[in-house]
């Protein structure tokens, strides 16, 4: 006989109590973990995109907020608001390469896709794109589309297929190979050509730009801000300030997580005293037969303990499997397309684990603090002389 | 007379706080020599459960002293106690013995975690007490298996787990049949036999007749 055995035979006598109480702590735990495993992918497919961009400088309207320019990031449509000739003024600091998009959206098959109206040969270049298939556009305003690999694939198209877009007939000339961001889900035209079909005259959504030396960034923003009335982020910047955007998020819901937790600790809190009451003469018992109150607050902290460990292994496995299930099925929010991309395997990492089943057993040993002391107290008479 | 191994000294023993007090224990002396069979006797509520909770140590007089092989048990700390119920003195119970969801064997052995018994040697040791009591055959038997003898008996055994200088009954056969009150018997004088010093709350006339000593408690006082 060992402490050990004992607390399992305590723990599982009562087996219908023991399995809820311990669903409480390992459904706490699951949403806590399937947050920070969520969160986590979601960090790094923005770092991803981020990379994917490839320009050092984002040159947007004054206006646009925060969350216009998650956009870009995500690779979402967004308004026709700079002058064409905005772009000329970028171009002509000296060092800058500057590219335009116009982004907007059509649909095939009734899915929504992205079109993007861009520079086609510069882009090339800009983005060192790879052509998989076909070639790409030979003049500035070729009546073409060039398409991302991904979208390609999903709607099982190839060179010399026909898209309409805005009712108008474009054929595909080109498939690019798969560069694993968002260039992947666009459709490419030139610019003039989605101005014309969009009728958005003669505007550009924004401008990316690479400069030739990179520790002269502040003196190139200080440069384009003179010539032209824009706003100026670097790529840096804007990675810093989606990810802290995603941390107000990831914050709301790991307080959610975190009740969910309390309500389990007081979940334990109730089970153990419930199990007190119940025992009180049995505490007599091992009392009279020499248990020290050390023994008896051991042998009570431990069944909580052993709450709190089981518990958050199942949690962690639960909310593993969860977030594999949900980055798919977390649709329509802006975040979404950040998730598709997501691989959750990739951020269960084991700091995640070891994380989650510590905090599992500290709170659990801290909810089986009380009710051990409360246990702990009785002297063997009270215990015994209990009916 | 051998020397006492259990002395106690003007012994009170009032329950309550403020208004309903109970004075169980009015000043009690009393000297048990080691290995005598002595019965506490006496009419139901005149604290003859409260004494042998005091001499083992389960309960904190108001006033006096318990002297155990001379030293005053009021003055051990909790744990120094404990470790004394747990090396020198099994307690058995009126009622309510036996750890409910442990089986005979694990309840013998559960008193082994807290004295001294290296756990290799449990099972084989604890087999043994049970054989010792005639159970060999119920080890793996819960106590809601067991009849109310052998329940009591298996409490015997493993109040002897840590070999206990003293044994300590309170109305051992008190809910028992003649039958099963016999087995208990038997093997409690089987176990005198060995060398204990065994205290007995008892109504048996039978035992009491055996008893070198017999202490009759009325009224919270040993009467003489
Ligand atoms: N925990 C307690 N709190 C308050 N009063 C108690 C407590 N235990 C015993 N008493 C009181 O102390 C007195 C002595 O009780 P005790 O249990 O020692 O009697 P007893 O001689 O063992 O009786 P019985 O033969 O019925 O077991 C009784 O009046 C009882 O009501
Ligand atoms: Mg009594």
């Amino acid at each position: 006989m060992n402490t050990l055995k004992l607390v399992s035979k305590n723990l599982l006598r009562r087996k219908g109590r023991f399995i809820f109480t311990l669903l409480g702590i390992t459904i706490g735990m699951a949403a806590f973990v399937a947050l920070l495993s969520l969160s986590g992918s979601m960090q790094s497919e923005i770092r991803k995109q981020a990379a994917m961009l490839g320009a050092n400088l984002i040159i947007t309207p004054k206006n646009w907020c925060a969350y216009d320019q998650i956009s870009i990031l995500t690779g979402e449509s967004l308004p026709e608001s700079l002058q064409y000739e905005v772009l000329e003024k970028v171009a002509s600091v000296d060092g800058v390469t500057a590219i335009p998009y116009l982004t907007q959206k059509t649909a095939i098959q009734n899915s929504p896709v992205l079109v993007t109206g861009m520079h086609p040969q510069e882009t090339l270049e800009f983005k060192e794109w790879e052509i998989a298939e076909g070639s790409f556009f030979s003049a500035q305003d070729e009546r073409a589309v060039v398409l991302g690999s991904s979208i390609a694939n999903s709607f099982n198209l190839q060179v010399g297929d026909t898209l309409t877009i805005r009712g108008a007939q474009f054929p595909v000339i080109a498939i690019l190979q798969a560069t694993g961001g968002n260039d992947d889900i666009a459709v490419y035209l030139p610019l003039a050509v989605v101005q014309e079909i969009y009728e958005v005259g003669n505007y550009i959504s924004f401008i990316a730009a690479k400069v030739d030396d990179l520790a002269q960034m502040e003196s190139y923003e200080a440069a384009i801000l003179d010539v032209a009335n824009v706003a100026v982020t670097s790529d840096k910047q804007l990675l810093s300030t989606v990810l802290s955007m995603l941390g107000t998020v990831n914050m709301t819901l790991q307080l959610i997580a975190g009740v969910a937790l309390i309500a389990a600790a007081f979940g334990i809190i109730n089970t153990m005293m419930a199990a007190i009451y119940e025992r009180r003469r049995e505490i007599g018992i091992l009392r009279a037969i020499g248990a020290k109150r050390g023994s008896i607050f051991r042998i009570f902290l431990l069944e909580s303990g052993v709450y709190g460990l089981l518990g958050g292994l199942l949690g962690v496995v639960l909310g593993f499997v969860t977030s594999l299930i949900a980055a798919p099925l977390i649709s329509g929010g802006d975040m979404s397309v950040l998730l598709k991309g997501a691989t959750p395997q990739a951020s269960l990492d084991a700091t995640i684990v070891l994380t989650a089943i510590a905090f599992s057993l500290v709170i659990s040993v801290a909810a089986g603090m009380y009710p051990a002391w409360k246990a702990a107290k009785l002297t063997p008479v009270e215990a015994i002389s209990y009916e | 007379m051998n020397r006492a191994i259990i002395k106690t000294e003007n012994l009170e023993k009032i329950y309550g706080k403020s208004a309903v007090k109970t004075h169980a224990l009015k000043g009690v002396d009393m000297e048990i020599p080691a290995g005598s069979l002595s019965c506490i006797i006496g009419t139901s509520g005149h604290g003859k459960s409260t004494l042998l909770h005091m001499i083992g140590g389960l309960d904190k007089p108001t006033s006096g002293s318990v002297l155990i092989d001379g030293v005053a048990i009021s003055e051990l700390t909790d744990s120094q106690l404990s470790e004394l119920r747990a090396q020198k003195i099994g307690f058995v119970f009126q009622f309510f013995n036996l750890l409910q969801n442990l089986t005979a064997l694990e309840n013998i052995q559960a008193a082994m975690l807290f004295g001294s018994v290296p756990q290799a040697q449990q099972r084989a040791k604890a087999l043994e007490l049970l054989e010792l009591v005639g159970l060999s055959d119920k080890a793996d038997a819960k106590p809601t298996e067991l009849s109310g003898g052998q329940q009591q008996r298996v409490s015997i055994a493993r109040a002897l787990a840590n070999d206990p200088e003293i044994l300590l009954m309170d109305e051992p056969t008190g809910n028992l049949d003649s039958e099963s009150e016999e087995e208990v018997l038997s093997q409690i004088f089987k176990i005198h036999k060995a060398g204990k010093t065994i205290v007995i709350v008892t109504h048996n006339r039978e035992l009491a007749e055996k008893a070198e000593m017999i202490f009759e408690i009325q009224d919270g006082k040993i009467k003489t």
